[in-house]
């Protein structure tokens, strides 16, 4: 029996990165010791100048641990050998580049070189260090059409030249021409602002909780949505899955970072999924709201690599995975992140699964179709069981719906959280995300910092 | 693939469209909790507003959806006025293009939140 349990795996790389200092006084000390002060800012878009990245949430998730191996901002060679191989120096499974870059003008003011250590500040606060261990130019052009592959080099599941209509190749397209390697060190945590605060649970922390919880096996519902009946679905039947009992744990982790127009505020998002516990659909006991820091690059079978090491690490056993997962456009195969996890994309540098090749993950994938209403058996069915026909949803159809001003029916939308979708919709002034909204959220940021 | 969009139906619209022989083509979905009509779009009417929109998106259905508020409402206006689901809606509504974008550009700043706690 007890060979029929499936543990909880070790974080991917076999340790957690961890590279926060809590207490003050040491942080004062390796403070003091920078050879140059830098203010993080966003990256903004290469055309019209908004905001589309800030590096801050790529040093929070590294430092904090959800990108376990990765220590810092990477090397040449570990880039290259990123964007060839899918892999890092260290051997260990990893989807896209990750570097701090800035100006040639800010690098020839800062007048840094190897070996100094950098002190980063965000909003005029000290924030962390970086040690640069190397510094190099890129092509942010080349990086961006590297990163996610083309139809000619990748011609499995890229179905379409990438271009400026691809939110991830425009964050690539958009970074700054020099890069600083090296190691990052958070010396002063940001607090997160509500409603955020509750739902941060770093790796060790998620850890700690599934133990606390009795959870053995833990199931992910990776999302950037405010949840419809039909998530509500998949979760539910999901955690069906399991070894020898269903999962008792549902981990929703929501992806808090830069948005598209037209996605829905980062705070309905994380307080409607909260509603479906509050509110007794999925009861408390088995269900958890997460967030993780990143701006998406939507590299669908790429994203979801980097969504099973991120879930890896905080303990997750297993991770849904949907049609179009994580994507934008027609850019990927609508199955690709399905051929990724059930039979590998070699020209990714995946000949088998990622959870079948060496230094891969063991974070189990369940694929999942869709849940949508039949009106035959009058409730929500899965596609693949139900021999009706079904009204599909979608999410795009509920937004329509919601700007319209149409309370969606409670079948397809739960009352509750529509009710979150109005109260942030009344904060804002918009029930989504517009221009005005993610200029502000990039100024004000999810968290602020205190003085060291 | 074929594509569509469609035209929510509350009682004021319903009232509207009284007269226009489209009545029969109302579908109902979730257990007939939500009325509507389905406007058809060719290929290159849908490559049209996907250029023309930056929000604007296919979803699996086939249905283009996140459009601005104004094309959904000239979209309504235009099936009245033609008393017709096919695709001279859309050819109408992006006859006015210039003023549903002017429209947009007003409520990409700002939509009025329905009126509940």
């Amino acid at each position: 029996m007890s060979g029929l349990l499936i543990e909880r795996p070790l974080p991917h790389g076999g340790r957690l990165v961890e590279r926060v200092i809590e207490d003050k006084r040491v942080a004062r000390k390796i403070w003091k010791s920078c050879n140059a002060v830098y203010e993080i800012k966003p990256t903004l878009h290469y055309e019209t100048g908004v905001p589309v990245r800030n590096v801050y949430r790529e040093i929070m998730s590294i430092c904090y641990g959800f990108f376990s191996p990765v220590e810092g901002s990477m090397k040449q060679a570990e880039v290259e050998r990123v964007l060839k191989e899918r892999r890092l120096l260290n051997e260990w499974i990893f989807p896209y580049p990750l570097v701090f870059d800035i100006s040639k003008d800010d690098l020839n003011k800062l007048g840094v070189e190897v070996g100094d250590r950098l002190g980063l500040t965000l909003k005029g606060k000290p924030f962390a260090i970086l040690d640069i261990e190397e510094i190099y130019e890129i092509d942010p052009e080349e990086l961006a059409y590297k990163t996610f592959g083309d139809p000619e080099t990748n011609p499995e599941v890229v179905q379409q030249k990438f271009d400026k209509k691809h939110p991830g190749w425009v964050i690539y397209r958009s970074h700054q021409p020099y890069v600083l390697a090296g190691k990052y060190t958070i010396i002063n945590p940001p607090k997160f602002k509500p409603p955020f605060d509750r739902f941060w649970f770093p790796p060790r922390k998620s850890r700690e909780e599934f133990e606390k919880r009795g959870w053995r096996t833990v199931i992910n519902h990776q999302t950037r949505n405010v949840p419809h009946v039909g998530h509500e679905f998949l979760m539910k039947c999901a955690a069906f899955t399991g070894d020898v009992e269903p999962c008792p744990g549902i981990l929703v982790n929501a992806v808090i970072g830069v948005k598209r127009r037209g996605d829905y505020p980062d705070e309905a998002i994380v307080e409607a999924h909260e509603a479906v516990n509050k509110y007794g659909y999925i009861k408390p006991e088995r269900h958890l709201v997460s967030i993780v820091l990143w701006d998406m690059r939507y590299g669908n079978p790429l994203e979801s690599l980097l969504h099973g090491i991120i879930r890896q690490n905080m303990g997750c056993t297993h991770h849904m995975f949907g049609r179009d997962h994580a994507a934008v456009g027609e850019y990927y195969d609508k199955f690709a992140t399905q051929i990724l996890w059930t039979k590998g994309i070699p020209s990714f540098g995946f000949p088998a699964p990622p959870t079948d090749v060496p230094y891969g993950l063991k974070i189990r994938p369940q694929n999942m179709r869709e849940f949508s209403y039949c009106p035959t058996c009058k409730e929500m069915a899965y596609s693949e069981t139900c021999g009706h026909k079904r009204e599909k949803l979608s999410g795009s159809f509920l937004r329509g719906m919601v700007a319209e001003g149409v309370q969606p029916p409670s079948i397809i939308m739960r009352p509750e959280v529509y009710r979150v979708v109005v109260k942030w919709w009344k904060q804002f002034g918009y029930p989504f995300c517009n221009e005005k909204y993610v200029i502000n959220k990039e100024k004000e940021l999810e968290v602020d910092l205190e003085d060291l | 693939m074929a594509y569509f969009m469609v035209v929510l139906l509350d009682d004021n619209r319903m009232g509207k469209l009284r007269g226009t022989g489209l009545e029969e083509h109302i579908k109902y979905m979730f257990g007939g909790e939500l009325r509507l009509l389905e406007v058809e779009v060719t290929e290159e009417l849908k490559d049209k507003i996907l250029a023309e929109f930056e929000t604007a998106r296919v979803d699996s259905r086939g249905a283009i959806t996140d459009v601005p508020v104004a094309f959904m409402r000239e979209l309504f206006n235009q099936v009245v006025e033609k008393k017709s689901l096919g695709p001279e809606v859309v050819e109408g509504v992006l006859a006015k293009i210039n003023e549903i974008k002017e429209m947009a550009a007003k409520e990409s700043e700002y939509l009025p939140p329905p009126d509940i706690e």
